[in-house]
């Protein structure tokens, strides 16, 4: 089990979402992927992504407008 | 195996942070009731999705939704409430605690707030989910309508949504199409939308149309429409699409729990009270004529006030009126009746007579029902009769030696 950080700052839609869809396809099952972002509209879509994929998802907010996603690779 | 959940305990317990919910949250917190809203992604909700929000009261200036929204959300962290981004996985809400669980925790609460909104509707033409997210289909023109730049869009639908997000789409995209499912000129839209939206040089309308079928490879290329008289096909070439078709409430966690309408809108009443004590409702998941921020941010008061006003007189009712130490005897009066009130002096006998043996409690209705209902009584005034903090009889007839040969 490993945790991945992705780097997405300063990043709009739709760059961080199409990263994260591509990272995760190089991981295992039981990884972790930890999305940074600090463009809210990818607050609304790689979230609502990794839930439809199935994967386990919780959202920290580190700072006022900057979040980590984290995405467990349940499959 | 999977891993035990961390067990929280609160007050108050809100599902959603769109406006109803941080309106809740504000009241709540205020009330100093430890309260946490949960959220599944971006604190705001809809309010978010909107480039323009013209007509909500205070913000002459028309800022972007998640502007004011984030307003609402330091306000209601200042006022100490907790908040945690993550989906609900399952929630139950019948018995005193209620039960909220996400992936990893479990909370548990005394009252439940559900702001969980509604999410936009697709139209569920062919090949639709192929595109959905980054693929051509949008629901959010704030989000995605700097990539169309010199492109041509799609917009579904003629409702306020659609058209005001639609004009704000051709500040970028060379041409916009909108697919209207009505006869020409008409639109389900506000006039003033309406008329802007006609005279504007890089709108065009698909009149009696709807979406057959979404085309392409990777990406959308295509929307293929359909005339609803003639059932002829009208292939678009664009870059995107956006649907603007309405929403779908977001109340599937609930169902089998509260009383939910056809459309499956969460019905609640002026208090914004569901089906079961302690769990209440606001904003879009509920059955309302009007589904705006300014609504919404009401149901919230209502609801965070409702929750302090059902906490407190819980504490009451259960520590107080219903103590098991001594026998009871709880009176139950309307202020503004004479003979009621005139017997309170009766009341006040019965109690020296029995003094340091009984415990007297009186409840004024006028003040606030909510404690008589608990006691189910048949009318007022009444007397209730406890012991060991359960009730043995219950009087409905002014009569001091009736009631105080009780004890």
């Amino acid at each position: 089990m490993k945790e991945v950080m992705l780097d997405c700052y300063g990043e709009a839609c739709p760059v961080p979402l199409v990263k994260s869809q591509n990272k995760i396809k190089e991981l295992e099952v039981g990884d972790v992927l930890i999305v940074q972002i600090d463009h809210s509209c990818a607050m609304k879509n790689v979230p609502e992504w990794a839930r439809k994929e199935g994967y386990n998802v919780e959202v920290e907010e580190v700072d006022d407008g900057e979040w980590e996603v984290i995405i467990e690779k349940t499959k | 195996m999977a891993r035990e959940k961390v067990v929280e305990h609160y007050d108050v317990i809100i599902i959603g942070g769109g406006p109803a919910g941080l309106s809740a949250a504000i009241y709540s917190g205020r009330a100093r009731l430890k309260t946490i809203l949960l959220e599944k992604a971006l604190v705001g909700g809809l309010a978010t999705y909107t480039n323009e929000i013209a007509n909500y009261p205070g913000f002459p200036d028309a800022p972007k939704g998640e502007a004011i929204t984030n307003l609402m959300k330091e306000q209601a962290k200042n006022m100490g409430v907790d908040f945690k981004l993550t989906a609900v996985t399952s929630v139950d809400l019948h018995g005193e605690e209620k039960v909220v669980e996400t992936f990893r925790n479990k909370f548990i609460g005394k009252v439940v707030i559900i702001a969980t909104g509604g999410r936009p509707r697709t139209t569920g033409a062919e090949r639709e989910e192929e595109f959905l997210f980054d693929k051509g289909i949008s629901f959010c023109a704030t989000c995605d309508a700097a990539g169309n730049t010199d492109k041509h869009v799609v917009v579904i639908g003629s409702g306020d949504a659609a058209i005001e997000e639609g004009m704000f789409l051709t500040k970028f995209a060379r041409q916009v199409t909108v697919s209207v499912m009505h006869e020409e000129g008409k639109m389900d839209c506000n006039e003033i939308a309406k008329e802007a939206a006609l005279a504007n040089p890089k709108m065009k309308f698909v009149w009696n149309s709807v979406v057959k079928r979404f085309e392409g490879n990777d990406h959308l290329e295509r929307v293929v429409l359909k005339n609803v008289k003639t059932d002829e096909e009208i292939p678009v070439d664009c870059d995107n699409c956006f649907e603007f078709i309405g929403y779908l409430p977001n109340t599937e966690l609930f169902e089998g729990q509260l009383p939910l309408t056809r459309h499956k809108y969460i019905t609640v009443n002026e208090k914004k009270e569901t089906g079961i004590e302690g769990v209440f409702a606001i904003g879009d998941c509920t059955d309302k004529w009007l589904k705006q921020i300014a609504t919404a941010v009401g149901d919230g008061a209502i609801a965070g006030t409702a929750a302090e006003r059902y906490i407190a007189e819980k504490e009451i009712f259960d520590h107080k009126i219903m103590q098991s130490e001594k026998p009871g005897l709880i009176y139950v009066y309307n202020a503004i009746d004479a003979e009621s009130r005139n017997f309170l002096a009766n009341i006040e006998a019965i109690e020296k007579q029995h003094a340091g043996k009984i415990v007297v409690n009186r409840i004024d209705t006028y003040k606030s029902n909510g404690l008589a209902l608990k006691l189910e009584l048949e009318k007022v005034p009444a007397m209730v009769v406890t012991k060991d903090g359960k009730i043995t009889e219950k009087i409905y007839e002014l009569n001091e030696s009736l009631i105080a040969n009780q004890f």
